[in-house]
């Protein structure tokens, strides 16, 4: 695979994209407001005063819905995007998404207790409630990925193939939990899960938003720190112990950055599919499998294409708008046949 | 003499507030969230008020013309506020929290209303929605009419009961015929089928699909078929044709399938529910005068 551009070109190329992307996404909505009004309330919210009645409506929309939402977006696309990094790195494999380690399903297994338990528990605390669907979904992939990890460990070293199968196993399990709780649940919380299964940024508040910040820091500052780790990787575990790696350590990092990671972004957004297994495809087709620089341009390149997809949600059907797991689909199923019939060529 | 004065500015003063207070504009934009409270708004003269409903909102038929907010539990904030509503009304399902504290922050007044299947809280709401509107007599006329009728219904089941045992019943719920769903105990299936007099004979608790032994051990004399995309004949052939089974019973040897809208299952006690009733319980007791002249049962 030769590269298509050079590093330094690609990420002049995704920085600018990233910041038309962040642009349009707080300039356009459904409300349209005047370009000029636009950036009269952002420097509002930065704290310039700036004269005008109808600048409070728009600093609101900007400072209380748009910007929200578009931090969520930029999280949420960047950390999916830095896990699917890993783990394609972890498996060897341009294939492999964070679902294979179990994260989503177990994700998908916690949200639907909270959902269809939440519902018959009824009487939960008023503070709790509203965060109950993101802490469960969180510990539900964080939990079922530490038990495929511990059931690919044997005798201190962690079987990479035997771990997949365990992933496929167990999210087949989570599956039929999952199956059990649609069965048992009545006709508004089945939309609620259904909804939950398809993602969405909407709603997003800054209060919201900090714990998924500390973990795509976390994640965005630690991943990098190991791309020479995984550079080895490629070329086998053991080849990658004899350059000096510690690669039992490297896998077991990859597997909880990848599942602290997913499993906040769920938690804040649902279930959002493709960005994590297209995003490293395609920037490693147009740059070659260097993961100093994949990992980096991936998580522009995931920021840019998630938040476009959530402008495409939001504009398409107004006043209503599309969960986004549905956009993100229709770019990223597409797009990635087209892959696999260009390489058949 | 001074004081007395000073009195009575006072208590003008206080008199002119309150003046103000009930000269509060009332909201002229509205948003409704919520199949049956948007016919309440319809019924009780607000129609020309509304500029946009949710995907639930589907009755009377003019609603659907109006822009569609989307599914009421995933409302999205920027977009109501393309529609510049004064108010948005809804029920507890309305949601997320969030997006209603979005629309609390741009100056959109939010109700939210019970939809929950009982008189006080159906009275609470109309009498809310009736003072919204500039009209609580009507709202007020409109809660003592249906209470009546509803007090009707009952006296009117008592009557028949003395001559015809309540019959067993099911309720399917489905989707052109495929796949139907008996609605259980604590659902509106099974509060419909009471108040319309019959003994909903399935015992599971929400909407499951019933084998088709489970259906035949059940033997129901009748059988309510809401169907979500067909309708009249159609939606009953489908049925059987689906599910040939059912042709063995009772209900269907005697042909009593009956149809309903199933729209009347969800979001409380709406505007339309007296008159299904009313057809429910003519169809259930054939021996008795119907309530009403033209809830003839349907064959």
């Amino acid at each position: 695979m030769n590269p298509v551009i050079r590093p330094r070109s690609l990420f002049i190329a995704l920085s600018l994209l990233l910041a038309l992307a962040l642009w349009l996404s707080l300039a356009l909505g459904p409300v349209s407001l005047p370009l000029l009004d636009t950036l009269k309330a952002a420097l509002r919210l930065l704290g310039w005063a700036q004269a005008g009645d109808e600048l409070v409506q728009a600093e609101l929309i900007l400072g209380q819905i748009r910007l929200p939402r578009t931090l969520l977006g930029l999280l949420v696309g960047a950390v999916l995007a830095l896990c699917g990094v890993a783990m394609q790195g972890l498996f060897r494999n341009p294939l492999a998404d964070p679902g294979l380690i179990g994260v989503s399903s177990g994700a998908a297994l916690g949200a639907s207790i909270a959902i269809v338990g939440g519902a018959a528990l009824g009487g939960l605390p008023e503070a709790f409630a509203p965060y109950l669907l993101s802490l469960c979904a969180f510990v539900g992939g964080l939990g079922v990925t530490a038990l495929v990890y511990r059931l690919g460990r044997r005798d201190g070293e962690t079987n990479v193939a035997t771990m997949l199968l365990a992933g496929i196993a167990l999210t087949a399990l989570a599956g039929a939990a999952i199956g059990l709780f649609t069965y048992l649940a009545d006709d508004a919380t089945l939309r609620t899960l259904t909804f939950w299964n398809l993602g969405s940024l909407n709603g997003a508040s800054y209060a919201r938003l900090w714990p998924l910040l500390l973990i795509t820091a976390a994640v965005a500052l630690w991943l990098p720190r190991r791309a020479k780790a995984l550079n080895a990787l490629l070329l086998g575990e053991s080849e990658a112990r004899h350059l000096g790696f510690a690669v039992e350590r490297i896998k077991a990092e990859l597997v909880f950055c990848t599942a602290l990671g997913v499993g906040a972004a769920v938690a804040a957004a649902g279930m959002i599919g493709f960005i994590g297994l297209v995003v490293p495809h395609l920037v490693r087709l147009l740059v070659g499998p260097d993961h100093r620089v994949l990992l980096p341009a991936s998580a522009l390149a995931g920021a840019s294409l998630l938040l476009l997809a959530d402008l495409a949600a939001r504009l398409v059907l107004a006043p209503a708008e599309l969960p986004i797991g549905i956009v993100t689909a229709l770019i990223g199923a597409p797009f990635f046949l087209y892959l696999l019939l260009r390489g058949r060529t | 003499m001074k004081r007395l004065s000073s009195l009575l500015a006072l208590s003008a003063s206080l008199l002119s507030c309150s003046w103000l207070m009930a000269a509060e504009p009332l909201p002229q934009r509205w948003i409704s969230s919520g199949g049956s409270l948007s016919e309440w708004v319809v019924a009780l003269g607000g129609e020309s008020r509304l500029v946009g409903v949710d995907s639930t909102s589907q009755h009377p038929e003019s609603l659907r013309a109006l822009p569609s907010i989307g599914y009421q539990r995933q409302l999205a904030a920027e977009g109501m506020l393309t529609l510049r509503p004064d108010i948005l009304i809804g029920s507890e399902e309305m949601g997320p929290p969030p997006v209603l504290a979005q629309l609390r922050g741009a100056g959109v007044r939010v109700e939210m209303l019970s939809s929950k299947a009982d008189l006080s809280s159906l009275q609470a709401s109309l009498q809310r929605i009736g003072t919204l509107l500039g009209e609580p007599q009507r709202a007020d006329q409109a809660f003592a009419a249906y209470q009546q009728r509803l007090q009707q219904q009952a006296d009117w089941l008592v009557t028949a009961q003395r001559q015809q045992a309540a019959p067993g019943v099911l309720l399917l719920l489905g989707h052109a015929g495929g796949s139907p769903m008996a609605g259980g105990k604590d659902t509106s299936a099974d509060w419909l089928i009471e108040r319309a007099g019959g003994r909903n004979l399935a015992s599971h608790s929400g909407f499951k699909a019933l084998s088709t032994e489970a259906l035949l051990a059940l033997d129901p004399e009748v059988v309510i078929i809401a169907d979500r995309s067909l309708s009249g004949d159609a939606a009953r052939e489908a049925l059987l044709q689906q599910n040939p089974a059912l042709a063995a019973t009772r209900a269907a040897r005697n042909q009593r399938l009956l149809m309903l809208d199933p729209t009347l299952l969800v979001g409380g006690l709406g505007p339309r529910l007296p008159d299904g009733l009313a057809a429910l319980s003519a169809a259930f007791y054939p021996a008795s005068q119907p309530l009403v002249a033209e809830a003839k049962p349907t064959p």
